[in-house]
């Protein structure tokens, strides 16, 4: 480990977090733009969840590398393949916990919003999608700490991340380059963990103390996501 | 509003009208079978019966969660399918065994939830639902807590006031009070009917306990197991006169002596009995010849002490006072007029003379009652009963229900 890298290298190692950052939480975000209304529509025609749920599975079994190479045609040597690539994938992530916020909403509460007045739109809006926020919100975290981590591979198709710190140290056979990327992704990922759980908390002060002594439930439901699986799985 | 046409309605009308109603469910299943059903305005119709009976159904009926196959529903002479649904439901009030609060929002929030659909500021919603903690009978301090931090009672209260918040005319109530345990479930019997006395909605409640359909129902209507009536009417004719052996099976067994609640004690004659103040002798309770003496407070004070026996008196100092000596407890005074002749033959039961000793508003003694005096009431009773309930059914074959005090409790 040679301490004194890091200092004259200061600048590189900020813009290549920055940049890794970029695409860790945009993919993700665009990702729960897109898995909001389908995850509506599965929660609201059953029929329309175990297809959507095959094709994301499907989706999510593709090497992230073997994704951004195929877009490259399309996209050119660009962020874009990589954003894409990672939207795809925090949605498969995001998804199935959507329609799980969704579903569990208590008939009794749907029920009761119905038959005090709410619109279908209304009660959606004000009462399913706030009582679903925490499991969403669960699925985002996973969604954007395995983006982060996945955006390394980028580099490998040249879109500046942090895997360029694991590619060039591993050239010039060079330990601290490979420790400091490595750190700095971990802390990276944690940052963002810790800012997403400070929102879920703000948006959802009923929740609180209700999690933990009540109702474990979005815990629950992200450790038996079936398309879920740990966070840097990934090749 | 919708609901403004409500206002002032006329005594003794219908406010929901069943007409051939059946709802029959794609798999064949009819839930409720060729319906008619008259609510009258601003009275409690309890709907009881088995599971799968219908009347769940019929009572979603009525704010559109359910559409009918045939027949019409009216709402204040108007068909309710004419209007439209969520307008429909904000004039209605709606409350369900598992309370259907939101856990998202605080109490005061949830409360104000009609209001706020109806275009309330938030501040005056808010203001109205701490209004309504108060008339459901719960701390306004509770107005900032969330639902998951009240007990099932107070949940249950919080859904009586939301569906209260927009004044509605109509309440209709699901199995309400089924999910708390029996004390709990007693006093929200009791709040709901002195809300009923105060407020005069149009209550349906449904429900699959006997007991509470008769505690709380003007009205109660009894369903057969695959949705079609089989006696609808006041609870003490179900009572008295069940229409089959179905309906006597449902009341259950100790229907007689349940009926009693609906008879006043007005009637009853009583006696001025062995009553003797705390400074009277033991020589002079022995000197009435009673078994039994009740003893009071004294000359000026009628409240009730205690019983104490001829026997145990036998063997004291004739020159002590009552009020010096041990009595039996009394077990429960009635009160002349306002309790029923059930609660005069419980007091009379539970009495270890005996008797059942009757008192005033203020809980002095007026006199006391025998079982024979007990007995002459409850026939004179029964027999004024039966005849009207004969008149009833043989002038209106149940279809009009007459306008008549709840059970006396």
């Amino acid at each position: 480990m040679m301490w004194s890298w890091i200092p004259s290298n200061w600048s590189e190692i900020l813009s290549l977090t920055r940049a890794n950052a970029f695409l860790g939480i945009v993919s993700p975000l665009i990702g729960l733009a897109i898995s909001l209304p389908l995850g509506v529509v599965a929660a609201r025609w059953r029929w329309f969840y175990p297809p959507t749920l095959v094709v994301v599975n499907v989706i999510y079994a593709i090497p992230s590398l073997a994704l951004f190479i195929i877009l490259i045609p399309a996209f050119g040597l660009t962020d874009t393949p990589v954003v894409i690539g990672l939207t795809v994938f925090s949605l498969c992530v995001i998804l199935p916990n959507v329609v799980a916020g969704l579903r569990g909403v208590p008939a009794s509460v749907k029920q009761s919003a119905t038959a005090m007045g709410y619109g279908p739109l209304r009660r959606l809006l004000t009462v399913e999608l706030p009582l679903a926020t925490p499991v969403i919100i669960a699925g985002l975290r996973v969604g954007v700490v395995s983006s982060i981590s996945l955006a390394s591979v980028g580099q490998i198709i040249g879109v500046s991340s942090l895997g360029y710190l694991f590619i060039d140290g591993l050239q010039r056979s060079f330990p601290t380059e490979i420790y400091v990327g490595f750190f700095c992704v971990i802390v990276l990922a944690l940052i963002c963990d810790l800012i997403l759980v400070g929102i879920r908390r703000a948006l959802t002060p009923w929740a609180s103390g209700r999690n933990r002594a009540v109702r474990p439930r979005p815990r629950w439901v992200l450790s038996s996501q079936p398309a879920a699986p740990g966070a840097g799985a990934r090749p | 509003m919708l609901w403004d046409a409500f206002a002032g309605g006329a005594e003794g009308r219908w406010l929901i009208t069943f007409e051939g109603v059946t709802k029959r469910y794609p798999d064949g299943t009819v839930a409720v079978d060729d319906l008619d059903l008259d609510v009258p305005d601003g009275k409690t119709m309890v709907l009881v019966g088995p599971s799968g009976c219908g009347k769940t159904t019929t009572l979603r009926m009525i704010n559109r969660l359910v559409d009918p196959t045939e027949g019409r529903i009216l709402l204040n002479g108007e068909d309710i399918r004419a209007q439209d649904p969520a307008r429909l439901r904000r004039g209605i009030g709606y409350v369900i065994q598992q309370t259907g609060l939101f856990p998202h929002r605080t109490v005061e929030d949830n409360i104000a939830t009609v209001p706020v659909l109806n275009g309330w500021r938030r501040a005056k919603a808010r203001a109205r639902a701490r209004e309504l903690l108060t008339t459901v009978g719960l701390d306004t301090a509770l107005a900032k807590r969330y639902p998951h931090q009240l007990s099932g009672g107070q949940q249950q209260r919080v859904g009586v006031a939301r569906a209260l918040a927009a004044d509605p005319p109509v309440l209709l109530m699901d199995e309400p009070f089924s999910a708390v345990d029996p004390v709990v479930r007693g006093q929200l019997q009791e709040q709901l009917i002195s809300l009923q006395n105060e407020l005069r909605k149009t209550i349906v409640l449904v429900t699959h306990d006997i007991e509470e359909a008769i505690k709380v129902g003007d009205n109660v209507a009894l369903y057969h197991p695959h949705g079609t009536l089989a006696q609808l009417g006041p609870p003490e004719r179900l009572l008295g006169s069940p229409a089959d052996d179905y309906v006597a099976g449902f009341v259950g067994f100790d229907r007689g002596i349940r009926r009693l609640s609906f008879f006043r004690t007005d009637g009853l004659s009583l006696s001025a009995g062995p009553v003797l103040p705390g400074s009277a002798t033991v020589a002079s309770a022995l000197k009435t010849g009673e078994p039994w003496i009740l003893v009071v407070g004294g000359e000026a004070d009628l409240t009730p002490r205690g019983w104490v026996s001829a026997e145990r008196l036998a063997g004291l100092d004739g020159e002590a006072r009552l009020a010096d000596v041990a009595t039996d407890s009394f077990g429960h005074t009635f009160t002349v007029g306002d309790d029923s002749l059930r609660a005069a033959l419980d007091a009379a039961v539970l009495s270890p003379a005996g008797v059942a000793i009757g008192v005033d508003g203020e809980g002095r003694v007026v006199g006391i009652a025998t079982f024979d005096q007990l007995r002459a009431a409850v026939q004179a009773a029964q027999a004024a009963q039966d005849a009207l309930d004969a008149k009833d059914i043989l002038n209106e074959q149940g279809a009009q229900l007459r306008q008549r005090p709840g059970a006396i409790r």
